[in-house]
Parts: C-alpha cells; structure tokens; sequence
C-alpha cells in the first residue's frame, strides 16, 4: 500500500512552528497577535485537513455507491 | 532540485526582511546616542565658545557619526546660502531633508523642533536651558529604545525566518 506521508509531515511542521511563533511573540510581550498567529495556524491546518476529508469522502462514495 | 533552491531562495530573503527591520531597532539607540553627543557639542560651541550658529552646526555636523551629522551639516549649509532663512526653517528643513535617513521616531521630531524654535532667537542663559532640556527628553527616549531593542531585535529576526519557514512547507 503506497501512502503519501508527505501531508502529514506538512501539516506537523505548521503546527510546531506555529507553536514556536506563539512562544516568540510571547516573549516579546506581545501576547494577543501570538493568539492571532496561533489561531492563523491553525485555520490554514484545518483548511488542509479540510481538503483531504473531502478526498474521502469522494473515495468512500465511489467505493460504496458505485458512481 | 529547483525546488530546493527556490525553497532556499524564499527562506533566506524572508530571514532577510527580519533582519533589516530588526536593524532600525539597534540603530536607534546608536544614533539618539550620537544626537545626545551633537547638543553637548553645541551647548559647549553656544555657552563656552561664543561660536556664530552656522559655523557650529558645521563643527557639531562633522564631528558626530554621519546620520546625524548630515542633519547639522546641511542645516549649516543652508544658514550659509543666506536666502533668508532663520535658524528655526533652515533646522527644520535640513530635518525634513535627512530624516528618512535616520532611524528616528516622531519624538525625536517634536524635541528637536522645539529646540529650532530657540537656538539663534534668544540670549544664551535661554539657549542653554533649552538644549539641557531637549538632552533630558532624548535621554529617556534612548532609554526606552535600549528597552525596545533588548524585546524586538531578536523577536524581528526569528520571526522573518520562521515565516519564510511556513511560506516553505505551506508551499513545497
């Protein structure tokens, strides 16, 4: 079974440097644009996840009601 | 490949950008400093030396590091053309000719034309009292740019690179 990892890694990498973005922005005081950064994060994060649940449901479409 | 060094590309121009505007933030501190020095100067040219202003702008202008210089200079400069122009207008324009150059604030600005409003209008006791005060006021402002550069420079660098980080994976 060839699965392509590569999204995942992606989606990881956004996380953790959103992460360290948050912290950055923390330290240099400036807490509510690390909030807004962090929020920024995450909704590219679910666009993305957005995007591959779609894929399956179109694939559990196709394999279920034989279109 | 290509890939690669465009990735590389982005990555080193956005760490670029948090760098060059992390550097007005280490710059300022330097010239507020060199500013402090040039009203030292000219409180010794004007109380002690007597010295006429135009040739004291000059002598402050040439002896300061060169952004701040230049404003003096040119204030100089045009003191000497003598169209007219008071101490106060050839300051200001000399300000607004060499202010994009600095990494001065709106602050600087106010304390340094309301010490034009005096210099070469009033007896030296006045003058004197002026520019004491217009060192107080810069002072505090150098202060608080130390303060402001111990908490951006770094924020402003590692926030050009990680952005350039995210541009990265969001696009590879």
């Amino acid at each position: 079974m060839d699965f392509d990892l590569t999204p995942v890694f992606q989606i990881g990498a956004v996380g953790f440097i959103t992460a360290i973005l948050h912290t950055v922005l923390k330290q240099a005081g400036k807490e509510d644009i690390a909030h807004w950064a962090t929020l920024v994060g995450f909704i590219i994060v679910l666009y993305m996840v957005a995007h591959y649940v779609g894929d399956l449901f179109t694939e559990v479409k196709r394999v279920f009601l034989f279109k | 490949m290509i890939k690669l060094i465009g990735a590389l590309m982005v990555l080193v121009s956005a760490s670029m950008v948090g760098w060059q505007i992390s550097r007005t933030y280490v710059k300022r501190p330097v010239q507020l400093r060199a500013l402090l020095v040039a009203l030292q100067m000219l409180e010794t040219e004007i109380v002690y030396g007597l010295t006429p202003l135009q040739r004291a702008f000059f002598k402050v202008g040439q002896r300061v590091n060169k952004e701040v210089g230049n404003l003096f200079l040119s204030a100089a400069e045009l003191l000497e053309q003598g169209r007219a122009l008071s101490a106060e207008e050839s300051l200001q324009k000399a300000m607004m000719r060499h202010w994009p150059q600095t990494a001065f604030r709106k602050q600087e600005q106010e304390v340094l034309a309301s010490l034009a409003q005096v210099l070469g209008s009033s007896d030296r006791e006045d003058q004197q009292k002026h520019l004491r005060l217009a060192v107080t006021h810069l002072r505090g402002l150098e202060e608080e740019a130390r303060a402001e550069q111990d908490k951006y420079e770094k924020m402003y660098k590692s926030l050009g690179f990680l952005g350039g980080l995210l541009a990265v994976i969001l696009m590879f």
